[in-house]
């Protein structure tokens, strides 16, 4: 069976008799109904394929992390609203990450964590880790339908993989209409496996930084589970008004560590490093370091509400998220975009993000010479205390063959401080903290057939 | 009708109600109007005039007049007059194809041009009637979803089996979604679908009536220059236009083009679906 879709921008000779048909026909059927003619009919077939593509860069400042990623998602509409979609990403990394160690008056020298060679940092600056040229790439696919009148259902899996870490996961989610669609109730599921090949090995938690060629600290390959359970309501309150709650439940289990962070030890009156005893010839830490240790279990609970708004054409998001978890971290985030239309076929859409979080009962800026060694500790400045601020402006467009294009750019930055009780002398709270200054850019372009 | 009929709305429950009472009391105005079943309506006065001629009334008078435009427009194609074929010819999906002769012998008593019309003034050769059925349920999908559109500036979708309005104050509002039938997959099923928010839209299709013989498919469109079914028409032309009548009249004289079909409507610049 073919199926040829005449439409008006592809149109043969016309026979100069024929051509006049329809617009005969017009002023004919005007006269019958007793109306006047209009020529305005709105019919469009419904598109088979939906794509979205999106190119993102992601640039810290200084010699830090830089991301290049680039974003597929295909979706094949069928019949009675079945849907299958397909993701694919590729993510380039490079740049240099905090690796945990405190800045110093003099300079420091590190262990690659491949155990080959040692990399040094200059005396006053943040030691960075350089280690991280990796590209990941991903595929997402999913399946949605509905079930019956009111029910409606997606069943997905993921996977990703870059040289040290591959990720494989399934998901499912199950939606319910009541009050003539005015309200929908969803509760969601996810699985995941992830496995970590470290380079080296995964370090034994806690124990000491090794010269160059020492591996004897260093285990095997290690894995953790997740689950994630998500409880959701949609309410349209009005015309103009729609209002979203989620609860949400992770819990992680297995190797929550990040392999590659390490805790300075530092003299506990002067907050200076502490020697480490290196033999001629050997290379490796001038001083003394300890690998991260985190619990084998984690377990979040977050709380999402979310109002949009629809007022003379344009769209309030406002959305605030809290999240608190058993590590004994808490954070808000506060969140808003307006989308305002220029045109019939352009928009802006000014964006604004506050996040503040409270650090982690195991977060250490250093790990004290002399004092016992903790049970779990990390200076990964990401599980500290610090605020962020995202402002950013997007800009869309839609070109008369009906593709959506958009630009966005965002400055993104981040402070924070360690915890008063955990200075040493006259250190300064905000000083050990490794600030972030990141600009990001996408650019995406959609279309349909 | 012989058609499921159905009035969609987005207003408010009572007027909704209103709506529906208004257009389901045109759809059998019509009915009653123009059905060739029913004894004592001006078709009826029309079929057996025996030659004499016959006042119409105003609507009548535009409908005729509407029809003679279209045999102009057609050449001779679209034909009121072209219903008697009707017996020799019954698409029940059997093989029985009739006889050269009998089709003959019938095609003289078809044709417009054999009819007087001087409005109002209408009459018959001996043995030829008259049939709207042709034009009716556009006609009547139309009047009806003007008169659902009157109680509301909320958008409103008048269905009669397929031939469709919708009715839309501003160009902001939602579509609705329509299913243009699969021929394969069975009754029910989309095999396309298309975004209405202003418009209509009709089908003309040759899926449940059709003869077959020797493999060789006869569809139910006679064509009344030779009393036989178009050739190589498409199974499905789907059209959509300004007007219920006007996407009728074209998917109708798209399927009359018989291989045609495609060619036509691509220079009328429509938008259309033809399944072959």
């Amino acid at each position: 069976m073919a199926v040829t879709d005449g439409s008006p921008g592809r149109r043969a000779p016309a026979n100069g008799a024929s051509a006049q048909i329809a617009s005969q026909l017009a002023v004919a059927t005007c006269s019958l109904l007793g109306i006047a003619a209009s020529s305005l009919v709105l019919a469009e077939e419904q598109p088979e394929w939906e794509f979205d593509t999106a190119l993102l860069y992601y640039g810290e400042d200084g010699e830090r992390v830089q991301d290049l990623s680039l974003n597929i998602l295909a979706r094949r509409l069928f019949a009675d609203d079945r849907i299958l979609s397909i993701g694919l990403a590729v993510d380039s990394l490079t740049g240099a990450s905090p690796n945990g160690a405190v800045p110093q008056d003099e300079p420091q020298t590190f262990t690659r964590p491949s155990g080959d060679s040692v990399y040094a940092v200059a005396a006053g600056e943040f030691p960075l880790d350089d280690t991280f040229l990796d590209t990941r790439y991903a595929l997402t696919a999913s399946w949605q339908q509905p079930l019956g009148r009111d029910f409606a259902g997606t069943a997905g899996v993921s996977f990703s993989t870059e040289y040290d870490y591959t990720h494989a996961g399934a998901n499912f989610a199950l939606s319910r209409d009541f009050n003539k669609r005015n309200t929908t109730v969803s509760l969601g599921l996810a699985i995941a496996r992830d496995e970590l090949d470290t380079v080296g090995g995964a370090p034994v938690p806690l124990s000491p930084m090794a010269g160059v060629g020492d591996l004897s600290g260093r285990a095997g390959s290690e894995s953790k589970d997740v689950l994630d359970v998500l409880l959701g309501v949609t309410q349209v309150i009005s015309e103009k008004f729609v209002v979203q709650l989620n609860y949400s439940l992770s819990d992680s289990s297995g190797y929550l560590n990040d392999p590659y962070k390490i805790l300075s030890v530092v003299d506990p009156l002067s907050g200076g490093p502490v020697d480490r005893l290196l033999l001629p010839g050997a290379e490796g830490p001038l001083h003394e370091y300890r690998f991260e240790s985190r619990p084998d279990k984690r377990t979040k609970h977050s709380l999402f509400g979310q109002g949009k708004y629809f007022v003379e054409g344009k769209v309030l998001d406002v959305s605030y998220r809290y999240m608190t978890d058993d590590w004994g971290i808490d954070s808000h985030t506060l969140e808003s975009k307006l989308n305002w239309p220029l045109s019939d076929s352009t928009f802006i859409e000014p964006h604004i993000r506050f996040y503040t979080q409270s650090e982690a009962d195991f977060y250490r800026v250093s790990l004290l010479d002399g004092e016992p060694v903790p049970q779990f500790a990390s200076a990964d400045y990401r599980l500290g205390n610090f605020d962020s601020l995202t402002a950013g402006l997007k800009y869309g467009w839609r070109t008369g063959g009906g593709n959506d294009f958009a630009m966005r750019l965002e400055y993104y930055r981040q402070d924070g401080e360690v915890p008063e009780d955990q200075l040493i002398g006259n250190q300064d709270q905000s000083s050990l903290y490794p600030d972030l200054d990141a600009i990001i850019f996408n650019f995406s372009f959609g279309f349909d057939f | 009708m012989a058609s499921p009929c159905q009035v969609l709305s987005r207003a408010d429950r009572s007027i909704a109600q209103k709506q529906l009472e208004l257009a389901a009391a045109e759809a059998w105005r019509i009915e009653a109007k123009y059905s060739r079943y029913l004894r004592g309506n001006i078709v009826d006065r029309i079929n057996s005039a025996l030659g004499n001629a016959v006042s119409l009334d105003e609507e009548t008078a535009n409908l005729v007049d509407f029809t003679a435009t279209l045999y102009e427009l057609s050449a001779g194609r679209f034909d009121i007059t072209s219903g008697v074929l009707r017996e020799v010819w019954t698409f029940d999906g059997s093989d029985r194809i009739p006889a050269e002769k009998r089709v003959a012998a019938v095609l003289d008593r078809v044709g417009w041009h054999k009819a007087l019309w001087q409005r109002p003034l209408l009459s018959l050769a001996p043995g030829m009637q008259v049939d709207f059925g042709g034009v009716g349920k556009e006609y009547a999908a139309d009047r009806a979803a003007a008169l659902a559109a009157s109680q509301s500036d909320a958008p409103c979708l008048v269905n009669f089996g397929g031939d469709i309005v919708a009715a839309a104050a501003t160009v902001d509002e939602a579509s609705w979604r329509v299913g243009i039938e699969s021929l394969s997959a069975g009754a029910g099923e989309a095999c396309k679908r298309i975004d209405l928010q202003r418009g209509g839209l009709a089908t003309s299709g040759d899926a449940r009536r059709f003869l077959l013989r020797n493999g060789v498919r006869y569809g139910h469109l006679l064509n009344p220059l030779t009393g036989w079914p178009v050739v190589n028409a498409p199974r499905s032309v789907t059209v959509a236009a300004d007007t219920c009548t006007q996407a009728g009249m074209l998917s109708t004289l798209a399927m009359l083009m018989g291989a045609d079909a495609e060619k036509f409507l691509e220079s009328q610049s429509v938008r259309n679906w033809c399944i072959r």
